[in-house]
């Protein structure tokens, strides 16, 4: 091979690695900055969420949209425990949807979910109309729990650090976007809790990640397990 | 004489009447077309009836109507790329589209041929449930669970193994970019036995 058709193949084998690479990066979840940057603020103004908290949500329509999530979270909304997909039946509408343009936005990581998560398959609108479906679902019972050994140690700890804000039941703040914690699984509180002290839950708030600085991983599992079997009387 | 009905009303009713004829003759000229296109453009690889007998090619009948629709005029404007497809879409119009699109919809689909039957129950669960250890969500979520699909999610019932196969391959290696990203993450993640045996099952599926 002669010099200029050796570039010039060279150049071509650039041109695919390129042009395979940049269709490979379209499909990536964004990276925004979370809670290990200095000057981080919780919740702020975000355009996305705005748009879906300012919809006149449609439960109807939720009901529909539904569908994309519905392969993994169920037709109940109960998720599966055993896969760590959280049960959503019954959240806090707002909470839905910070979480979700929050994975949208890239400020939570969640490479799992997030090709069932953008705006080319759900708008803002259905995100709302969405969320106000699986508020109104009802609440589950039948979610994983922990194997009950701490359990006075998990109440301990929640009714010190974590009922002022998640409430004495475990029913969260919609107002606030705090979720409800209690019926959800196991699995899922002892993975998001732990990844929320280890700064791994970039989009969780700091000073939740103050208060749990101080847990042992025995300490996140009594917790998550007295979480798992709070009940709310709706 | 005072004529019986007034002139102006006479003229107002034959203005509505000749626009609404109007319509109805440039809607039955545009099916008509559309009838014509996928006789003498479509029919020799996907059928007369978009009931195509080579299993490389997609059945067509009774696929969604929106579904359809975008990718014909993926296909049109280029975002789905086939070499086979593009001499025949150069001959279309995206005015021919949706009527196209609409006739294909109302067809009767025919059967699919299931070759590997071992594959059936396999299949089915990836179908019915999915795969939560690699996280494939249940594919009836989207495509129903009688595999018929809805608005912008096709029909996958009676389809070819081979085309849904083929689909499945350029999804995963990314050479399907048309309303690819969740199918792309879907088929990344299924191992090359979920896929073939999810193709069996759909092509059973009546």
């Amino acid at each position: 091979m002669n010099r200029p058709q050796l570039s010039s193949a060279l150049a071509l084998i650039a041109g695919i690695i390129f042009t395979c690479q940049a269709a490979h990066a379209e499909f990536k979840q964004p990276h925004a900055t979370g809670i290990e940057t200095y000057g981080y603020a919780w919740n702020s103004p975000d355009q996305d969420m705005n748009r879906a908290l300012a919809h006149k949500a449609d439960a109807g329509k939720g009901e529909a949209a539904y569908k994309v999530c519905k392969g993994c979270h169920k037709p109940d909304g109960a998720g599966l425990a055993e896969a760590d997909y959280p049960q959503l039946a019954g959240q806090h509408a707002s909470v839905i949807i910070k979480q979700m343009m929050d994975i949208r936005a890239g400020r939570r990581d969640n490479p799992r979910m997030y090709p069932f998560s953008g705006e080319w398959i759900v708008s803002a609108e259905e995100i709302a109309d969405i969320a106000a479906y699986l508020n109104q679902l009802p609440f589950p019972t039948t979610n994983g729990k922990g194997n009950g050994y701490n359990l006075p140690r998990g109440k301990a700890l929640y009714l010190k650090d974590c009922a002022s804000c998640h409430g004495k039941t475990g029913e969260g703040d919609a107002k606030k976007f705090y979720p409800m914690v209690a019926g959800q699984h196991f699995s899922y509180l002892k993975r998001e809790t732990r990844e929320s002290r280890d700064h791994g839950r970039r989009n969780a708030s700091p000073e939740m990640v103050k208060v749990l600085k101080n847990y042992s991983d025995a300490d996140v599992e009594a917790v998550s397990d007295y979480m798992s079997r709070l009940n709310i009387v709706r | 004489m005072r004529p019986l009905v007034p002139t102006p009303l006479i003229a107002m009713i034959s203005i509505v009447v000749s626009i609404t004829f109007t319509n109805i003759v440039q809607a039955d000229d545009a099916a008509a077309k559309a009838i014509h296109i996928a006789n003498e453009v479509c029919a020799g690889c996907h059928g007369v009836d978009g009931n195509s007998l080579v299993p490389t090619f997609p059945k067509l009948a009774g696929q969604q109507k929106v579904y359809l629709l975008r990718e014909l005029t993926d296909y049109k404007t280029g975002k789905r790329v086939s070499e086979t497809m593009a001499p025949f879409m150069e001959s279309l119009t995206l005015e021919d589209l949706p009527h196209l699109a609409a006739y294909y919809a109302k067809q009767k689909p025919a059967p699919g041929v299931v070759s590997n039957p071992s594959l059936l129950a396999v299949g089915k669960t990836l179908f019915l449930q999915g795969n939560s250890n690699t996280d494939v969500p249940s594919c009836d979520s989207c495509h129903e669970e009688d595999g018929s699909g809805s608005g912008k999610f096709p029909r996958v019932a009676g389809q070819h193994s081979e085309y849904a196969l083929e689909q499945f391959r350029l999804y995963a290696t990314g050479k399907r970019t048309n309303g690819a990203r969740v199918m792309k993450a879907v088929a990344e993640r299924m191992s090359e036995e979920e896929t073939r045996a999810v193709a069996e099952y759909m092509a059973s599926m009546p």
